[in-house]
């Protein structure tokens, strides 16, 4: 923290600024190197066949006549798989976890899932060689959703659990019996979310080498968290972690999708198997719709104990989250619902049930704020419901509960510390942005002219970091994996310009500039001058098990991570400069490219004169020093700590909220929805760059619009998914939506080294919840109230032909 | 694997050659022939606008053409608007300016629609920048800027449009294709 | 995604393109624009032996506006015929519709016949020709005939067209001037291809009544459709908002609309009819009343 406070008193000059991206200029020419720009001499290309049924034994694989190709290189089957590798279990070590291998080798649970795979000379030679290999299947009853896997005579996905759920369990915090006897009333909602994903343009893909005279292998890869990635390859092929390299190229987008380790566990096999020739595979957009990734459906019961006067006394929850076929990430979304459950509230009182459901969808992965969108959606239902329920306005309700400014530091029931915030005046400077009062006045003119004109209000916590020990609230003490954490190292060079490299990965987040703005506020440069290696390589960059890009965990662990790392530099710096000047290193002060000796401006030294010597005099070294300016630094979340007797834990490490005004018009004849204004206030603390805050905000609101009204992964009962391309799976384009227009309010977080709090996901959390209060509004006059997402015309139609008063129907 | 076509692309200027099979898409042919890999591919059927570069001065998706339809025509792609990979173009200064991209997966396709939505329409409204742009996807930036930038660009062109009349000529090639293009050339 | 191998042939004219689709027509395909084929293809849901390629075709492109008749070659580019001047004047249901398809850099590629060709039911095209009676010139290496749009689609993705025929040129019967028109579709967003589209024409008489009425609708059934009764009710009736409402109230008993998972069949029944509703109002006040067609 030294380091931090060094770069205050100095007061930060870059941090704060909103500089275009350093990022920007090999994107905009085209010269940038995406995974798929990768090419190695001799490589050979993969194409996968997958699943055609949802649920199936596999009888047979005959791929012999695929391997007999003369332009094929490798032909991988599910039985080989199995006999040279080592299974995947969950993430979160389960009651039971089944055993998932790269390939499906006695059944198959989703479609689309791998069933084979083939290496040829080029991609359309392997597609062709495909079609060669015979594959004889028993298809089985598929059930594709969880209500339906929980029945009595669902067919079962994994045998070796007994049932389809792979976890149940019970949270009660506080006295909830108390505060359901003490109130006035009991509101009671069901809401349900759809499958959705925010689809990174760039698809995932994965290229591996291996080096068989040192069995080290070579994976360039799309990864969120390299460390898990290296780790998983590692124990699926037998080899040490350190045997594993791994790099991540720019990635054309993420949003949490891309964390699939079976592919690079596969496309490694494949190249072991071609011992020394490089194996790409890079997935087409049918592929990633069908088989990446899903953010999980679900369905939310709930109960708040109210006051009369729209307070709530305590509320209970029991959510049923659909993971699809997959282990890998079973029971996240409900773990960090549940940590997040209260919302911007002051709940005293929660109880929470969870169910994680396997079915025969696509697995579930982390996508753009895993399961926060659901629970604030859930949430501002409810708030809404109290508010209908009591006649009370819903602006009124949502003051009445929430956490107050003087409240911060605020524990919430389930163990969370919310950092800081005032809800009530961001509520209020959303509802200014968009001129609610006079929103109101022309609502009630178009209402009276016929039209549907609905304002939509939605305020939603943001969190940002994970204390990744929340599974051992499923799995207890045996999970090895706790904390949160991030690694970085600063390199002054020669020329006294400075280079850093860090575990975090770039998606497009412009973290490249936020940290060469935070570093060159710590070494006294420009950002310019501060080189950031953004291509993740694990034999170059600091990493741990929690590094990465994902929980919004940039701000203030990177952040911290890259500050002491420079702040070790500083000190190094400073001592070498001190002896040159011969003061102390406390009478020394770093700015604009100079180190001054405080109250004597004549005597100074550019530091770059300083570096030079630290590389090339090593004569002046004093015995204790290392020559060089390079210092490496593990950042740890000092608050993280395993859950307590009472099953308290603190998930998440920071608190970032906002609240969304949707202005949306609905046709009353097609029912077609129109978002004609949409307003956000935000709070991340200290904005690092303003410019890619607001940018953040717009993309991630945009993901949260898109996934109420348009994105829908729609499968029939066979468990067929009918949204396999982007002709029906709908995203947004710009004539969808509207600008986004935005206000910021800063309250610092004490936690982190600069007030920071988490940006990337809180649009994405709140917009879903803003859109339905806002359709819900618009349609007032027909009485009927919004209770699941997505919203479509065709549906609303039919709800409303039919006198219906609750969607979905 | 069918037998190899012998084609001829004027690409970014450069007469270039590649010999293909008939099925390989023109957006393949730029990557992996001509090592253009600037022109990105996010969805292979025509609907994310990744892949967009222009042929003959049209928008096209160069995932929905074959490499040998272009044979003899001309072929301009994100590479081309700064050749030496330093100098920005203008929309590229303006993508720049108001942060227009985050991954920059999109932004090739982006920055050749609206070179060419600008040269059509030098000076749009902000609903004629949407609906002009609605064929390229972007998962990022939810377009405000984007589309931010591309009016800030036809702001730029309309003020400096006097000075660069008269000096463009017909036999500019592709690659230094003037700022923004007339709209005769499509004719 | 890479499609499947096939074949390419690029003929430079015309009777060298009849008889490669002669002698492929069990297994090629003809590709002019290729922004409907090549997605199927790069699926390989369309594995055609051999592409026949007619872009290079110079006759087969053109537009040309003569004796009350505008005749789009086959290969014109959408984007040219919906900016073309005689398109724009005379036939502007088919300039209005072409706004609506996909996006620029589709109209670009996209040709006219290629999506008349294609047949699907929700595109815009066939339904204009439906609209505008247009005549579908056809030709094989040994003849030609010419097809009325009514009879041109059999099915979903189906036409008359026969193996070895060759869709040339499309012939639009320039409306009487002062008619009105308008084309309104309802999709989920801009530019994909509509839930139902609509294409009215609509002439009055010297005496304000409709003297005429056309109206086609796509997406309501495998092929377009014309609302026969709808047509027959406005005929000789002053078009106030009753006469148009109790018209377009028939359109939903016309159509035979299937579900999707964009739309149910009812859902697509009730909008055909509002759209109907609303494209009769909006032609209505763009029509002139016979001989004020100048104004």
């Amino acid at each position: 923290m030294s380091a931090t406070s060094h770069a205050t008193t100095l007061g930060t000059n870059w941090v704060g600024q909103p500089l275009p991206r350093k990022e920007d200029g090999p994107l905009l020419t085209g010269r940038d190197r995406f995974l798929d720009d990768i090419g190695l001499l001799g490589m050979a290309h993969v194409a996968i066949l997958r699943s055609p049924y949802a649920h199936a034994r596999i009888l047979r694989v005959d791929a012999s006549a695929a391997a007999a190709l003369p332009s094929v290189l490798a032909v991988l089957t599910g039985e080989e798989v199995v006999r040279v590798s080592r299974p995947q279990r969950g993430r979160i070590p389960l009651p039971v976890s089944p055993q998932v291998y790269a390939l499906a080798h006695d059944k198959v649970v989703y479609v689309g899932q791998p069933v084979a795979a083939v290496a040829a000379i080029d991609r359309a030679t392997a597609e062709d060689a495909l079609d060669l290999i015979e594959v004889e299947y028993e298809p089985l009853p598929a059930v594709v959703t969880p209500e339906g896997a929980m029945a009595p005579d669902a067919p079962i996905l994994f045998e070796e659990v007994g049932s389809n759920i792979l976890w149940h369990d019970t949270f009660p915090y506080g006295d909830v019996d108390g505060a359901f006897e003490r109130a006035d009333r009991v509101v009671r909602e069901r809401v349900t979310i759809h499958r959705y994903l925010s689809t990174p343009l760039e698809t995932f893909g994965s290229i591996a080498q291996f080096d068989a005279s040192t069995q080290t292998m070579t994976i360039w890869g799309s990864a969120h968290q390299p460390g898990q990635e290296i780790n998983n390859v590692a124990a699926a092929l037998g080899l040490s972690p350190g045997q594993v390299r791994m790099i991540v190229p720019p990635m054309g987008g993420g949003f949490g999708n891309k964390t699939r380790p079976i592919y690079h566990i596969l496309i490694a096999l494949l190249a072991r198997k071609l011992a020394g020739r490089p194996v790409k595979w890079v997935e087409d957009r049918r592929e990633s719709l069908l088989a990446l990734c899903h953010a999980a459906d679900g369905i939310m019961e709930m109960e708040a104990a109210i006051q009369d006067d729209g307070t709530i006394l305590g509320l209970k929850f029991r959510n049923i989250e659909n993971e699809g076929a997959g282990i890998d990430f079973a029971g996240r979304h409900n773990l960090l619902m549940l940590s997040n459950i209260v919302n911007c509230y002051r709940v005293p009182a929660v109880s929470y049930e969870g169910y994680s459901v396997v079915t025969n969808c696509c697995p579930v992965i982390a996508n753009r704020g895993i399961g926060k969108p659901f629970m604030c959606l859930a949430v501002e239902r409810m708030v809404d419901a109290v508010a209908r329920e009591t006649g009370l306005d819903r602006v009124e309700v949502r003051q009445r509960n929430f956490i107050q400014p003087d409240q911060f530091p605020y524990d919430t029931p389930s163990g969370q510390t919310y950092d800081s915030g005032d809800y009530p005046e961001m509520l209020r400077k959303a509802l200014a942005l968009l001129d609610y009062d006079q929103l109101l006045v022309d609502q009630e003119a178009a209402r009276a002219a016929g039209r549907l004109v609905g304002i939509g209000i939605a305020c939603g916590v943001e969190p940002a970091g994970s204390n990744l020990s929340y599974g051992m609230l499923i799995s207890g003490p045996s999970q090895l994996l706790s904390g949160q954490g991030e690694a970085a190292r600063v390199r002054m060079e020669p020329d006294g310009s400075a280079t850093v490299y860090t575990g975090g990965i770039e998606s497009g987040q412009g973290h490249s500039t936020a940290l060469s703005q935070i570093v060159a506020d710590e070494l006294g440069l420009r950002p310019d001058q501060i080189r950031i290696v953004a291509t993740f390589d694990s034999h170059s960059h600091p990493y741990t098990q929690t590094s990465g890009n994902y929980s919004n965990k940039f701000n203030g662990h990177d952040t911290a991570a890259a500050i002491g790392a420079a702040g070790k530099v500083r000190e190094k710096l400073l001592a070498r400069a001190a002896r040159m000047l011969e003061v102390a290193a406390e009478d020394l002060e770093l700015a604009a490219g100079r180190i001054t000796v405080r109250g004597a401006p004549d005597r100074s030294l550019p530091i770059a004169q300083v570096a030079a010597r630290a590389y090339w005099s090593l004569n002046d070294e004093a015995p204790d020093d290392e020559p060089g300016l390079e210092a490496l630094h593990y950042y740890r979340n000092p608050r993280t700590r395993a859950p307590d007797a009472q099953r308290r834990l603190p998930v998440q490490m920071g608190f970032s909220a906002a609240a969304h005004v949707a202005l949306v018009e609905i046709d009353p004849e097609t029912f077609e929805i129109e978002v004609r204004r949409y307003g956000v206030v935000h709070d991340c603390g200290r904005e690092i760059n303003p410019m890619i805050v607001e940018g953040q905000v717009h993309g991630a609101t945009v993901h949260g619009i898109a996934a109420a009204l348009l994105e829908e992964f729609v499968y029939d009962d066979d468990g067929q998914l009918l949204t396999t391309s982007f002709m029906d799976y709908l995203k947004p384009s710009s004539a969808d939506v509207p600008m986004i227009e935005t206000d910021h309010l800063e309250t610092l977080s004490p936690w982190t080294p600069l007030g920071t709090k988490g940006i990337g996901e809180g649009g994405a959390i709140v917009a879903p919840a803003a859109i339905a209060s806002a359709v819900e509004d618009a349609l007032k006059p027909l009485g009927i109230t919004v209770s699941g997402l997505p919203i479509t015309p065709t549906r609303l139609w039919r709800l409303a032909s039919q006198g219906g008063k609750r969607y979905p129907i | 694997m069918s037998e190899l076509t012998t084609i001829s692309v004027t690409v970014n200027g450069e007469p270039r050659e590649g010999r293909v099979e008939p099925r390989r898409s023109l957006a393949d042919f730029l990557r992996q022939d001509m090592g253009l890999t600037g022109t990105h591919v996010g969805c292979e059927h025509g609907v994310c606008g990744a892949c967009t570069v222009l042929v003959n001065g049209r928008s096209v998706r160069s995932c929905l053409l074959f490499a040998v339809q272009v044979n003899q025509q001309d072929v301009l792609t994100v590479e081309g608007l700064s050749p030496d990979g330093v100098t920005l173009h203008p929309l590229q200064q303006a993508f720049h300016e108001h942060h227009a991209l985050q991954c920059g997966f999109c932004t090739p396709g982006m920055l050749l629609t609206s070179l060419e939505l600008l040269r059509d329409n030098p000076a749009p409204t902000e609903a004629e920048v949407r609906l002009g742009l609605a064929g390229n996807l972007c998962m990022c930036t939810g377009y405000v800027n984007i589309v931010r930038a591309v009016l800030a660009a036809a702001d730029g062109h309309a003020a400096s449009a006097s000075t660069a009349a008269g000096s463009e000529t017909a036999e500019s090639p592709p690659g230094a294709l003037p700022r923004f293009p007339t709209g005769k050339e499509i004719a | 995604m890479k499609p499947a191998a096939f074949g390419y042939f690029a003929p430079r004219d015309l009777p060298e393109a009849l008889s490669l689709v002669s002698t492929y027509s069990s297994d090629g395909k003809v590709i002019a624009g290729g922004q409907s084929l090549v997605p199927l293809m790069n699926f390989r849901l369309a594995r055609p032996s051999h592409l026949i390629d007619i872009n290079g075709i110079g006759s087969l492109s053109g537009i040309d506006a003569a004796d009350g008749r505008v005749t789009i070659g086959a290969t014109t580019r959408q984007r040219d015929a919906g900016t073309h001047p005689d398109v724009k004047v005379q036939l502007p249901l088919l300039a209005e519709a072409i706004s609506y398809i996909g996006h620029l850099a589709i109209q670009n590629r996209g040709t006219v016949g290629g999506s008349i060709a294609h047949a699907d039911p929700a595109a815009e095209l066939p339904v204009v020709a439906l609209a505008l009676d247009a005549q579908m010139h056809v030709q094989r290496t040994d003849g030609q005939r010419t097809i009325p749009a009514a009879e041109f689609s059999l099915g979903y993705l189906t036409t008359v067209l026969e193996a070895d025929e060759l869709l040339t040129a499309t012939s639009f019967g320039v409306p009487p001037a002062g008619s009105g028109w308008c084309f309104s579709e309802v999709a989920r967003r801009h530019g994909d291809f509509a839930l139902v589209a609509v294409a009215v024409l609509l002439t009055l008489d010297a005496a304000g009544k409709v003297g005429s009425a056309s109206i086609a609708l796509g997406g309501v059934g495998p092929v377009p459709m014309r609302a026969g009764a709808a047509e027959r009710l406005l005929v000789g009736e002053a078009p106030t908002d009753p006469v148009l409402r109790a018209a377009a109230d028939t359109v939903g008993a016309d159509v035979e609309p299937e579900d999707d998972i964009h739309a149910s069949a009812d859902y697509r029944r009730h909008l055909a009819g509002v759209l109907v509703r609303r494209a009769l109002t909006t032609a209505r006040a763009r029509a002139a009343v016979a001989g004020n067609e100048h104004v």
